[in-house]
């Protein structure tokens, strides 16, 4: 029974890692020889091949046990097979199908479903350069199937696998469709260079890859490899993880035919509360007043007596009531937009040839006034076997995307000043414009006061038009050739082409709707990347006797080269023609930059009896970013596993049915830091005599011939368990990195005549926890299945340049300091501890000298007796404590349900905003919740929220607890419901499969953040991610699809 | 043996493959030039001077360190609602500057990034091999912008740490702040240097580079600081004899924008307007804010004071040329507040919200050496050139407002601050003359000694431990 399983086992392993051919030439040796048997006794048995519905299985095998005498099934899945007299069985297989072996007992018509083998096709798993079966994995690699995914109406993969994989942390910082999630796996690995993944495609490794030019519903798989040793395979680029996405392909068999047609709904939900006109009135009255009576005014002082920037419009003062509620320019913004998504494909293929079509078209409007994202995606995935050892594949994907996308780019963008802008101006005035600065209309008498604010939605979505165009192509092609038996050489060429395009035209004066009356302008750019690999590798298969081995090497090289190109035109006569030609050219400029590699690989995976196994590789890069004197770098890796459940004492254990043992030790790099970092480079700095231009070129920065990447050491332990014959299944593992060589931009002094340096320098360690259960709690007709994923990440800055010199980055007063000792980016700046009501109340404590009533009561943190700069304290971190997610899914005969949990817990977020809408900021609307500010001894307000000034002395503006927010949430991340009508409506229409589906996305968060979303982050790497800006909302997206196979 | 043949074959194949040359791996900027192969020919050295010349952008840019402490730490200027972190742009007219201001470190970068600019060009011309009569120019030139920005900087900072050619950053740990006399000194010997070898200003290759003038004229202010009366007249009489220089007849003619390089003008900061050029930001900056109407939006800087304006003698036409009272915005309202008008530049280009306009900026004007030598001379001759062309009394003539002015030193310090208003000039003339502290302290600024230095930036002492601050900043 054991040596059964296990040669059924490697035999499964060997089948899919050689693929289909492998087995059809020795069937073809067995055909031969079968020719050479025919002399003695035989007779013919025929029969049909079906699945377990019953449709024919075209290129099965039917062999006689014991002997080579064997045949493949016909288009119809029929067979005819001379069988000798003394043979007893026939065996039965088809890749993806349990062998069955039929006794003959002398039938001539043996007839046979296949029963799918569900374990095998889910346990395989892709890793770099190859697949694995799942339980020989050493390292740690995450495996999502299309399954996991499919229904989600997202348009990037990655937000589906968001909360679904213990160890990645997928935030979606901007909810405008076709914005990228950020991806962090294991924590954060880098202080200045990048942090995001390597995406690998079909093969290709490609570096800040837009998984939005890949249609979701064309990939098969995603895998992501999250420790050392498994990314060591990716050498310098695989230090932050490695997101590996195989498309579909073709199965052999019958034509299937996939329609599918789903139309959503998006809303923003989660709106942001800010004062109403009467609020806003009130708080405008009171900052200015306060400031005037700090310059020795009274509040009764009208006009007339004040200097112009304490005066105050007169129709707040004596007709506030006109202004009622006022506009809510969110509610201006936002809208309920629709979404179209249409796919197409058709996937087969015969023993020699598969391939799959698809095209899918996705029109959406999106939630932001003007907004819209329209792709369409065609994709041609094509294998052939020209001839018993020689293949070849083509896969070939188009992408085109038009879109307009505004609002995500922080604080100058109109959702972040649909914000700030003032509720009392109406959406039009009487002269059908957009503003207040109109000077035909009544409400321009409010323009003398330089301290009231609007940017009108409309000024920049109807009065600036905008498109963006993307067409991505992205090919691989192999070939491979079987040298001899085990040893397969493989060569592949892949290329990635992306092209961008991008128009602006601003009407002039944009109908007096924004800050100034601005020119007509437009504009125009354009960006062109190429990226080509190619990759050369040896693979020798072989097993002897109870030891299997898997050896590789291999060669790669890639370039990249980006080009940027962009024209400016003002000087418009008028709107009417929005091309360039009509205005004149005001600039222009064009850049371009590139990058090289060179790389070798080797791998060996080992196994003894499948109980113990081993896995080593060793890449060596050469890269055009590193520097002079360190062009090469080497990234070994070692793992090994024992799948003790294999062993003798847990073999038939009622209780562990499985068990495996993982631990893995590897050295991975980050290649994520300027193509020219190494090279002192001249920028242009003209200066001018009298009127002639003169051309200047100046050092930009210092060269650094060690610039090298960033080198993680990981160690990892796994265990993975399944119990009561896998209803309970968990996974745990604990991982260690330590990263050196940090390349930072470490600060030097500035009497260099530079801020900082390019060297690798630093170290930082994380460490921690992931866990995976999953149970079936429930497997009748009715199933109920769970899965629960929790992971926990600390980090640690270890060092820093010279001296350990923190690392401040500031973003206005917002303070973000990385000290060693300390986790990477704590905020840092005062304690608020609420507001000072009386005079005596300042008196007794410690107090900046301007502090008056009303002030904040600043913590006097290191205990001198006086507030100074050294009261400066850690506020917070963006990095969560810990993160979790919880999938449930029920099925009753063709009805699934399920929802998802998703939760991020302990983390802070710097509330960018409070510069705006928390203090008072050039009339700029404030929070609904600030109109609770302090008035006076008897009116002491909420307590938190300090009297406002239109010139605020002291410590109000500076970076203090007021600005952080606790970015804990909850989120109901997704329900889906699905139907698939029962076959027996089916059966007499050509229909194989029908399914109705209704799924929602972000459906509600809980969370005690004031601005539209925790997840929201207007820097999306580098050490100020998780200061928010306000950022694009994150609609809550409900969708209805229907699904056909032919 | 087939199968032999088939792996020599791939073996074959795979050599091909790996054909790459290591050379792949090299990849020079594509956008960019390579510094390494920088200052070698005479080609390259007028790049890097340009360049060098173009820190004058930033060192007197309308944001910059001697604006703030000229004007708005003096009783010149003053500043309302702005962009940006108000408070610490506001610290400056209220001395209440700490050592984390954001403006105070930036202005520090601004001076050490312009050094090494200066310094690698003295280095690289040392062993460059080129004509000697263009190696003697081009260090002339650039001793006379460090001489320039070390005098600057010790007024402001008292002692800097002195880089006189490019270090490294393991260097740099070492180089501590230096006495104000070692910084004076470095001044002065540039200074002479440049006196010495750079040409007249009729004789100067294009208009804008450094003149003997010019240094001698920087010389002149170094000295009346070190408070060497004698060696200070002697070069700016020498200035007056050279015969270079003017008073142009009509004190308005200074200030349009297409009047350059005049004779008055002794050292000029060169701009030109319009889009791509290195245009002039001082209009654009020194217009109210949001006025909408002068400007697109208006920066804002350096609103001039009431006492700046009640300085003015009552028929000074200078006064109505220097300031503006006020603007009448778009719906015909006039809103008064009073800003800069020298560098008006109403017909400036725009483009992406602001304008490019053409104004140059004189840095060194020969009213100053007149004015300048009158106090190293105790002759109220110069100074009465200058009141002449304004149009007003001598110095000691009936109709002078003596009760106001009653001494010469009085009447200088009184028309340096209206004939240069608002040039960068008011609190480092207070400073030489020891009377910032009564001149401030009794208009209601809260200064004290100490403050009459800016702080060492925080950052700046903790990336290295060993330098001290200030006093009075701690």
């Amino acid at each position: 029974m054991k040596s059964e399983l296990s040669t059924k086992v490697r035999n499964l392993f060997r089948l899919l890692l050689y693929g289909i051919f492998l087995q059809l030439l020795s069937m073809t040796v067995s055909l031969a020889q079968g020719v050479t048997t025919q002399e003695s006794d035989e007779r013919a048995v025929q029969g049909k091949v079906t699945d377990d519905q019953g449709e024919a299985l075209p290129g099965a095998t039917v062999l006689v046990k014991e002997s080579d005498i064997g045949t493949i099934t016909d288009m119809e899945g029929r067979y005819v097979l001379n069988v000798p007299e003394e043979a007893t069985t026939l065996i039965f297989s088809y890749i993806g199908y349990l062998q069955q072996e039929v006794a003959i007992n002398g039938r001539s018509v043996i007839d046979l479903s296949l029963n799918p083998d569900v374990t095998s096709l889910e346990e395989v798993v892709v890793v770099g350069y190859g697949t694995q079966e799942k339980s020989a994995v050493t390292g740690s690699v995450a495996s999502l199937s299309h399954e996991r995914f499919e229904d989600r109406s997202f348009n990037n993969v990655l937000q589906s696998m968001s909360g679904q994989l213990p160890g990645v942390n997928i935030t979606q910082a901007q909810g405008a469709p076709g914005s990228s999630p950020i991806v962090r796996i294991r924590g954060i690995s880098s202080i200045t260079a990048g942090t995001e993944p390597l995406y690998v495609v079909d093969g290709l490794p490609l570096e800040d890859f837009n998984l939005n030019m890949i249609n979701p519903q064309d990939i098969e798989s995603v895998e992501v490899l999250k420790d050392a040793s498994s990314a060591a395979i990716y050498g310098s680029r695989g230090a932050n993880g490695v997101i590996l996405i195989t498309t579909k392909t073709g199965k052999p068999g019958q034509t299937t035919v996939n329609l599918n047609y789903e139309y959503g709904i998006q809303d923003v939900v989660r709106k942001i509360d800010v004062m109403n006109a009467q609020q806003f009135i009130d708080y405008y009255v009171t900052a200015h007043n306060n400031a005037w009576i700090a310059a020795g005014g009274l509040a009764s002082d009208p006009n007339s007596v004040r200097p112009k920037q304490y005066q105050i419009p007169e129709d707040f003062i004596n007709n506030p009531e006109q202004f009622g509620e006022g506009t809510d320019w969110q509610d201006v913004a936002f809208r309920r937009a629709p979404s179209h998504n249409t796919q197409l494909s058709v996937s087969g293929g015969t023993d020699k040839t598969q391939f799959l079509f698809s095209g899918a078209y996705l029109d959406q409007d999106a939630v932001l006034d003007q907004n819209y994202y329209k792709r369409l995606a065609i994709r041609s995935n094509i294998r052939q076997e020209l001839s018993d050892k020689v293949r070849m594949g083509l896969n070939l994907a188009f992408t085109s995307i038009y879109d307009r996308t505004d609002g995500t780019q922080g604080k100058s963008d109109v959702v972040s000043l649909a914000v700030q802008s003032d509720p009392i101006f109406p959406v039009y005035n009487e002269n059908g414009n957009l503003g207040f600065k109109d000077p035909n209309s009544e409400w321009y008498r409010f323009a003398q006061f330089t301290d009231l604010q609007l940017w009108h939605v409309y000024s920049l979505t109807r009065e600036i038009e905008k498109q963006n165009k993307s067409f991505n192509t992205l090919g691989t092609a192999f070939l491979e050739y079987d040298i001899i038996d085990g040893l397969t050489f493989r060569s592949s060429i892949n290329g990635n082409l992306l092209n961008n395009r991008y128009d602006s035209y601003r009407n002039k004066g944009q109908k007096y709707g924004y800050s100034s009356y601005l020119d007509a302008q437009g504009n125009n750019s354009s960006a062109f990347m190429l990226n080509w690999l190619t990759e050369n590798t040896l693979t020798y298969d072989k097993s002897f006797g109870e030891h299997t081995l898997n050896a590789l090497v291999g060669y790669t090289a890639q370039h990249q080269k980006d080009e940027f190109s962009e024209v400016a035109a003002g000087n418009y006569p008028n709107d009417l023609v929005h091309t360039l030609n009509a205005g004149t050219v005001t600039g222009g400029s064009s850049t371009a930059s590139e990058w090289s590699m060179l790389s070798y690989l080797a791998r060996v995976n080992y196994d003894f009896q499948y109980k113990y196994f081993l896995t080593a590789t060793l890449r060596r890069d050469g890269s055009s970013r590193f520097g002079q004197n360190t062009k090469w770098g080497y990234f070994p890796s070692v793992s090994a596993g024992w799948l003790m459940s294999e062993e003798s004492f847990l073999k038939n254990n009622n209780l562990i049915n499985f068990l495996k043992l993982r631990a893995s030790y590897g050295v991975t790099g980050n290649n994520q830091i300027p193509n020219y970092g190494a090279i002192s480079l001249l920028t242009t700095s003209n200066y001018v005599y009298g009127a002639e231009l003169a051309n200047g070129l100046e050092v930009s920065n210092i060269a650094n011939p060690n610039i090298k990447w960033e080198k993680t050491t990981q160690v990892n332990l796994g265990i993975d368990l399944g119990m009561f014959r896998n209803r309970v299944s968990l996974s745990a593992e604990l991982y260690h990195s330590t990263t050196n060589d940090l390349l930072l931009d470490v600060p030097v002094p500035d009497i260099t005549g530079f801020s900082t340096q390019l060297t690798n320098i630093g170290k930082l360690r994380n460490k921690g926890v992931e866990l995976n259960v999953s149970t079936k709690n429930v497997e009748k007709a009715f199933s109920w299945k769970t899965d629960f994923n929790f992971s926990l990440n600390r980090n640690k800055v270890l060092q820093l340049g010279p001296e350990n010199a923190p690392i401040i980055v500031t973003d206005y007063v917002a303070t973000v300091k990385t000290a060693v000792g300390q986790p990477i980016s704590n905020f840092y700046g005062y304690i608020f501890d609420g507001v000072y009501n009386t005079q005596e109340e300042i008196d007794a404590t410690p107090h900046d000298p301007s502090t008056t009533p009303g002030d904040p009561i600043v913590r006097d943190v290191n205990g001198d007796g006086q507030i100074t700069e050294d009261d400066r304290t850690t506020l917070g971190n963006y990095q969560p404590n810990f993160t979790a997610g919880l999938i449930n899914t029920f099925s009753y005969k063709g009805l699934d349900f399920s929802f998802m949990l998703q939760g991020t817990f302990g983390s802070e977020i710097i509330n960018q905003m409070i510069r705006y809408n928390g203090i008072w900021n050039g009339g700029r609307n404030a929070f609904a919740d600030v109109a609770n500010y302090w008035r006076s001894p008897e009116n002491p307000g909420d307590g938190i929220h300090f009297k406002p000034t239109i010139e605020p002395k002291g410590l109000q503006e500076k970076f203090s607890s007021y600005w952080i927010e606790d970015g804990t949430f909850v989120r109901i991340k997704n329900i889906r419901l699905s139907y698939t009508l029962p076959q027996s409506l089916l059966n007499n229409i050509p229909v194989k499969v029908a399914r109705v589906y209704v799924n929602a996305e972000n459906v509600h968060v809980f969370s005690d953040y004031r601005n539209f979303d925790p997840e929201n982050t207007t820097y999306s790497s580098g050490l100020l991610i998780g200061a928010d800006y306000t950022s694009y909302p994150v609609p809550r997206i409900i969708t209805f699809g229907a699904q056909i196979n032919f | 043996m087939n199968t032999i043949k088939r792996i020599i074959a791939i073996g074959c194949l795979c050599i091909l493959s790996f054909g790459c040359k290591e050379s792949f791996l090299d990849l020079a900027p594509l956008s960019n030039s390579n510094a390494s192969n920088f200052y070698k020919t005479q080609e390259d050295f007028d790049l890097a001077v340009n360049n060098a010349y173009s820190t004058l952008y930033t060192i007197y840019a309308p944001e910059s360190a001697v604006s703030y402490c000229a004007e708005q730490m003096s009783d010149n200027a003053t500043l309302y609602n702005v962009a940006g972190i108000q408070a610490d742009r506001w610290a400056f007219k209220d001395y209440i500057v700490k050592p984390a201001n954001t403006e105070v470190y930036r202005f520090w970068q601004n001076y050490y990034n312009a050094l090494y600019s200066i310094n690698i060009i003295l280095e690289k011309i040392e062993g460059a091999d080129l004509a000697e009569a263009y190696k003697q120019q081009v260090s002339a030139e650039m001793k006379f912008l460090r001489g320039l920005y070390y005098f600057n900087m010790v007024r402001m900072w008292g002692e800097v740490p002195l880089v006189t050619r490019p270090v490294t950053a393991d260097e740099s740990y070492d180089i501590l702040r230096s006495p104000e006399a070692d910084i004076y000194s470095l001044v002065l010997e540039d200074l002479q240097y440049a006196a010495e070898h750079l040409p007249l200003a009729s004789e100067v290759s294009v208009p804008g580079k450094a003149s003997k003038g010019a240094a001698q004229t920087l010389l002149g202010k170094v000295y009346l600081t070190l408070e060497d009366k004698t060696a200070a007249a002697q070069v700016l009489q020498e200035v007056v004899s050279s015969g270079q220089y003017a008073l142009l007849p009509d004190y308005a003619s200074l200030w349009i924008v297409s009047n350059k390089n005049t004779a008055e003008s002794v050292f000029e900061i060169q701009y030109k307007g319009g889009a791509g050029n290195p245009f002039s930001p001082y209009w654009t900056a020194f217009a109210p804010t949001e006025n909408f109407v002068l400007t697109l939006y208006g920066g804002g800087m350096n609103q001039v004071t009431d006492n700046l304006w009640n300085e003015y003698e009552a028929d000074d036409p200078r006064k109505e040329l220097s300031i503006f009272t006020g603007y009448t915005n778009k719906a015909g309202t006039f809103i008064p507040i009073k800003f800069p008008k020298k560098w008006v530049d109403s017909t400036a280009q725009t483009v992406n919200g602001r304008e490019l306009s053409d104004n140059n900026f004189m840095v060194l004007r020969y009213a100053d050496v007149l004015l300048m030598l009158s106090e190293a001379t105790d002759d109220p001759a110069y100074l009465n050139q200058v009141r002449a062309r304004a149009g007003l009394p001598a110095f000691g003539s009936a109709d002078y407002p003596m009760a106001k002015f009653p001494t010469l030193a009085l009447a200088i310090e009184h028309e340096r601050r209206v004939e240069l208003a608002l040039e960068f000039h008011r609190w480092f003339d207070l400073k030489r003359t020891d009377r910032a502290l009564p001149v401030l302290t009794a208009k209601g600024k809260p200064v004290t000694a100490d403050k009459l230095l800016l702080p060492i930036p925080e950052i700046v002492l903790q990336q290295n431990s060993a330098l001290l601050q200030n006093p009075g900043y701690d």
